[in-house]
């Protein structure tokens, strides 16, 4: 860490947006709620910022607190994901350049069928490219129990894929 | 970490690796945040304002609270220490009346024993 190193709250906006709005995105599968979470979680570093003591540091106080953030939105809210994407598309009206690839945008709607610590490990490992050992400090959460979450995750999510993206996944 | 176990998996993780890639941010993020900063600022410091504002209102009422409590004790004392001047002018006029007196009773008593002692005719 660099001892002098001070934050810059518009700075740490600019590289972390994209971060924490995708994980509140993926999490919540509601674009306005996400950019609501998103809005919160920087407002919330911009009053710690002062413990803020690196990037890297900043970069594990986000993804934490947009994990956290995201799963108190979606135990106040009392959804099944996949209701909230049916939602999403009503109410939100996501346009096509949002989603990338018909695939991609289907396996984004698989992922919210997930149970939500599954979907929390899964966002972190693929999304984010963190080790379980980083999610289970992200989440807070005990070794083995996101290692459960992931291989489960990773399962039920690639059975969900076999059945109804056969077409698309590549070696499916 | 993964139940990798065959190039199938390693396939469709890579799959999952594309697919969550990172969204980017509405272009309008940045900008609420920066107005909802903007506005959280204003209103700490109106808030602070108005704590100082409070602040200096509640020394002030201390201040004329002392200020009273002074000049109420004071107003006292000067009655007491009034009273006591009043009791001791009192009292020296009292002790002066009984000098008079006093001296009066002598002058007469002296001239009873005057008198008493002249020889009779």
């Amino acid at each position: 860490m660099a001892p002098d190193w001070q934050p810059d709250f518009e700075k740490l906006v600019d590289q972390h947006q994209s971060m924490v709005f995708s994980l509140a995105l993926r999490m919540t599968a509601d674009r306005g709620l996400a950019e609501e979470i998103a809005q919160d979680v920087f407002m919330e570093l911009d009053r710690s910022l002062a413990k803020i003591e690196s990037p890297a540091h900043a970069c594990f106080w986000l993804r934490k607190a947009a994990m956290h953030r995201s799963a108190d939105a979606l135990r106040r809210r009392k959804v099944r994901g996949i209701d909230l994407w049916v939602e999403m598309e009503d109410v939100h009206g996501i346009q096509s350049e949002d989603r990338a690839t018909p695939i991609s945008a289907r396996l984004e709607q698989l992922l919210a069928t997930l149970p939500e610590p599954q979907r929390a490990a899964l966002v972190l490992r693929y999304q984010e490219d963190l080790t379980p050992e980083e999610i289970a400090s992200t989440l807070q959460a005990p070794l083995a129990t996101v290692k459960s979450h992931l291989q489960r995750g990773l399962k039920l999510l690639r059975s969900k894929a076999h059945s109804q993206l056969k077409d698309y996944v590549r070696g499916e | 970490m993964n139940p990798v176990d065959d190039e199938r998996m390693d396939e469709f993780e890579r799959e999952l690796n594309e697919a969550f890639a990172r969204r980017p941010a509405p272009p309008s993020l940045k900008r609420r945040l920066i107005e909802r900063r903007a506005a959280e600022a204003r209103r700490q410091s109106k808030s602070e304002h108005a704590w100082l504002v409070s602040k200096q209102l509640a020394w002030q009422q201390l201040a004329a609270a002392l200020l009273l409590a002074a000049l109420v004790t004071g107003g006292v004392e000067w009655r007491i220490a009034l009273e006591r001047r009043r009791e001791e002018a009192a009292r020296q006029q009292v002790l002066t009346a009984l000098r008079i007196t006093s001296h009066a009773l002598d002058r007469m008593n002296a001239r009873l024993t005057a008198r008493r002692h002249q020889p009779q005719d």
